[in-house]
């Protein structure tokens, strides 16, 4: 698509700059080994793919949380997002879960959505442990500005990080912020935050190949469960 | 008394259900069993249904009389049955009577429970409700949290460690994780649940001293089995299998107030009297399915049916003699553990996996070889009310 | 209102003596249908306790510590614990029951014991 790139230019306003998030090997219950690792733009396309069939998901608020995400990963994508990062989690190249963030300002990062679509082996809180990881050591930020969306996220997020609430309206348009501070987050980092670096070169080569997405009928089995005889 | 066979058995798959409601669970379940039954268009003369929580979890009551209609039973006498966790094996029970004094002749009695329609949170407050409610309701007690109190006492009284918690919990997931009805279809393994410094996170304390993957997982699911007299248990296609006995007692409400509350006194008496009234010693079982809603429980109840003496059933399970072909396979469905735990569906679900282990329907790997006679323990409130069976292979 | 009395009674069988908490209509060990109402006496020694993560609805704490212990007169009750971390109590430790707000239901604080560890 030919651009205006003199107009384009006012659309895209300048980035921070922003040190990569380097990537960390998790093992899990089952014993296997789930790589986190940050994507690049280029990557964007392909962990859209995965993310559009959870959109139709009612259970949980996975439609409301895989909508904005798709949206927001697209924003970043055609640069309408600014300092916006994805880390995603791999299990042999398979994509099993996803964060988005972004920063706000060079002090204070918006947490935005976790997304997991393998549900029982604590993924979820691996990876927003990453993001609030990438926040708060690697961007060096002083807070994370935090909503749930789902029940289970607020539960999740609010007690098991006990974030202090805040009045500050969160970008995402709904309740007002928790806020994660870095003592906070030191002080709870022991608890919530694992994962060994480097990762062995094969296993992050694997990683890097290809995104295999899993196929509909398995996500949708995974997030909603089993039904009929 | 006339003896009676279970002459047909069904269950569903276990686990997070989301597009089926209890009546969808409850239904699939009984037309699993009515056709293993080989029962085709015809109808059965009473329908016990075990829930204990529609009420508080799906806002629906009378769940028997809405069943009947599902399944075009009517006019067949219908029922429901609550008593906890034990609801299962209880309205097996109360079939089991009814056929047994000849007053009817076939039965279905079917178990279910629908625990994901609310939050993790509000099934939680609900299993706690069993508590009594001025004298241990009102502290936040949970029932994991009941167990780790007797886990406590357990460990320091008979010297039952992590360790062997976590092996109950590997073997049965292991187990589960074949069992394609099983709600937790992955295994666990010790690196990943304790060795690695990564299991902090996998496997946090719940109610310490027990681990996550110390408890059962809260579950949608259910299961169903046909009665009727052993007399006319040839006219039915499959192989019979006798409810050769039964036993049920009860226990004070508040452990606290147990003489010893590391002594479940409950499942000692129910599983003694199933076993007098089948005429067996725990040594003849061939399988069991015990109620490992915590990993604890499949240790503390193996002692208690007295297939090890006290002290020595965690052992037992590091020695492998729990293990399918080991002296006494324990939850070879991967228990309450793996299976998962739908409160009402529990008891009958543990009966359809010994009925499946008798006839010798399942899969190498999952089969106890050439198992003759089969226990179960369904476990109420915190031991205050168990429920026994012992099953027999018909001829 | 301030309520710090520890308001808990216990029922002792007028025939056997036996001290039931919390109450039945006949003594668990003979049948008798009389009883004394005593108050549970002095500190308590703990039986048993759990920190117990994962709360039911009406929770909004990560963890809280819940115990059984047995007064110096034989009432075995329930209670929260004060505590941080397992590692602060010990099965048989001497615990100090106060009376506190233990949870919240219907919007309305309910009061139960709290004991407190004594070193």
């Amino acid at each position: 698509m030919p651009f205006d790139m003199e107009l384009e230019s006012k659309l895209r306003p300048p980035e921070l700059p922003m040190v990569p998030y380097p990537p960390k090997l998790v093992t899990l219950a089952n014993g296997r080994h789930m790589v986190v690792r940050e994507i690049t733009r280029d990557e964007v396309p392909r962990v859209l793919e995965a993310v559009r069939p959870i959109t139709t998901y009612e259970r949980d608020y996975y439609d409301i949380v895989a909508s904005r995400v798709y949206a927001e990963l697209l924003a970043w994508y055609r640069w309408r997002i600014v300092n916006e990062f994805c880390l995603i989690a791999q299990i042999d190249g398979m994509l099993v879960g996803l964060v988005n963030s972004r920063m706000l300002n060079a002090k204070t990062g918006m947490s935005l959505h976790t997304l997991t679509t393998d549900r029982g082996l604590r993924i979820g809180s691996h990876m927003f442990a990453a993001k609030m990881e990438h926040h708060i050591e690697y961007l060096n930020q002083e807070e994370v500005l935090i909503v749930a969306e789902s029940p289970i996220g607020f539960r999740r997020w609010m007690i098991e990080y006990g974030l202090e609430p805040t009045d500050i309206p969160h970008e995402l348009g709904g309740a007002p912020s928790y806020r994660l501070s870095k003592e906070l987050y030191y002080a709870t980092k022991d608890r919530l935050v694992v994962g060994d670096r480097p990762v062995p070169p094969d296993i992050l080569a694997q990683a890097l190949d290809e995104i295999i997405v899993v196929d509909e009928k398995t996500v949708a089995e995974k997030i909603c469960g089993v039904k009929g005889r | 008394m006339r003896p009676v066979a279970i002459v047909g058995a069904g269950m569903i798959p276990f686990g997070r259900r989301d597009d089926d409601n209890l009546m969808d669970l409850l239904a699939y379940a009984s037309l699993n069993a009515l056709d293993d039954a080989g029962l085709g268009d015809k109808g059965v003369d009473s329908v016990y249904v075990a829930n204990m929580g529609a009420g508080m979890l799906n806002h629906q009551m009378s769940v028997a009389s809405a069943l009947v209609d599902r399944l075009s039973l009517m006019p067949a006498a219908a029922e429901a049955i609550e008593n906890g966790p034990a609801s299962g094996a209880s309205a097996i029970k109360n079939g089991l009577l009814a056929v047994a004094s000849g007053y009817y002749d076939v039965v279905l009695v079917v178990g279910g429970e629908k625990m994901r329609d609310v939050s993790g949170w509000r099934a939680t407050d609900f299993v706690a409700s069993m508590t009594h409610p001025t004298a241990e309701y009102i502290y936040g007690i949970t029932l994991p949290g009941m167990a780790g109190m007797f886990t406590r006492l357990y460990m320091e009284k008979y010297g039952v460690t992590r360790e062997h918690l976590v092996q109950v919990a590997i073997k049965n997931q292991e187990m589960g994780a074949l069992n394609p009805y099983a709600h937790v279809e992955s295994r666990i393994t010790h690196e990943g649940i304790v060795d690695s410094w990564h299991s902090r996170v996998n496997n946090p304390p719940v109610a310490d001293p027990l681990h996550l993957y110390d408890v059962c997982p809260v579950s949608d699911g259910a299961a169903a089995v046909i009665l009727a007299p052993l007399d006319m248990a040839k006219k039915f296609k499959k192989t019979p299998v006798v409810i050769a006995g039964f036993g049920q007692a009860t226990d004070t409400h508040s452990l606290q107030e147990r003489q010893d509350p590391t002594d479940l006194k409950a499942v000692t008496l129910a599983s003694q009297q199933a076993l007098a009234m089948a005429k067996l010693t725990p040594s003849d079982i061939s399988v069991a399915e015990l109620h490992d809603a915590f990993t604890i429980l499949e240790i503390a109840e193996s002692e208690h049916v007295g297939f090890f003496p006290k002290g020595q059933g965690a052992q037992a399970v590091i020695d492998g003699k729990t293990k399918l072909g080991g002296q006494i396979p324990i939850n070879v469905s991967g228990g309450l553990k793996a299976r998962g735990h739908p409160v009402g569906a529990t008891g009958v679900a543990q009966v359809v996996d010994l009925v499946w282990q008798l006839r010798h329907e399942l899969p190498e790997g999952r089969q106890v070889k050439n198992a003759q006679t089969g226990l179960s323990v369904n476990f109420g409130g915190f031991g205050n009310n168990v429920v026994s069976f012992v099953l027999r292979r018909g001829e | 209102m301030m309520k710090q009395q520890i308001n808990i009674v216990a029922y002792q069988c007028k025939a056997c003596g036996k001290v039931h908490f919390p109450f039945h209509d006949r003594c668990l060990s003979c049948k008798g249908r009389e009883f004394d109402e005593i108050k549970p006496q002095g500190n308590a020694k703990l039986i048993t306790f759990s920190q117990i993560f994962n709360l039911p609805w009406g929770f909004d704490n990560r963890f809280i510590f819940v115990g059984v212990a047995e007064f110096e007169n034989g009432v075995k009750a329930m209670g929260q614990i004060t505590a941080n971390d397992p590692g602060e109590l010990k099965l048989g430790m001497t615990v100090k029951p106060t009376w506190g707000v233990v949870r919240v239901i219907g919007g309305e604080d309910v009061y139960g014991l709290i004991y407190k560890p004594i070193q």
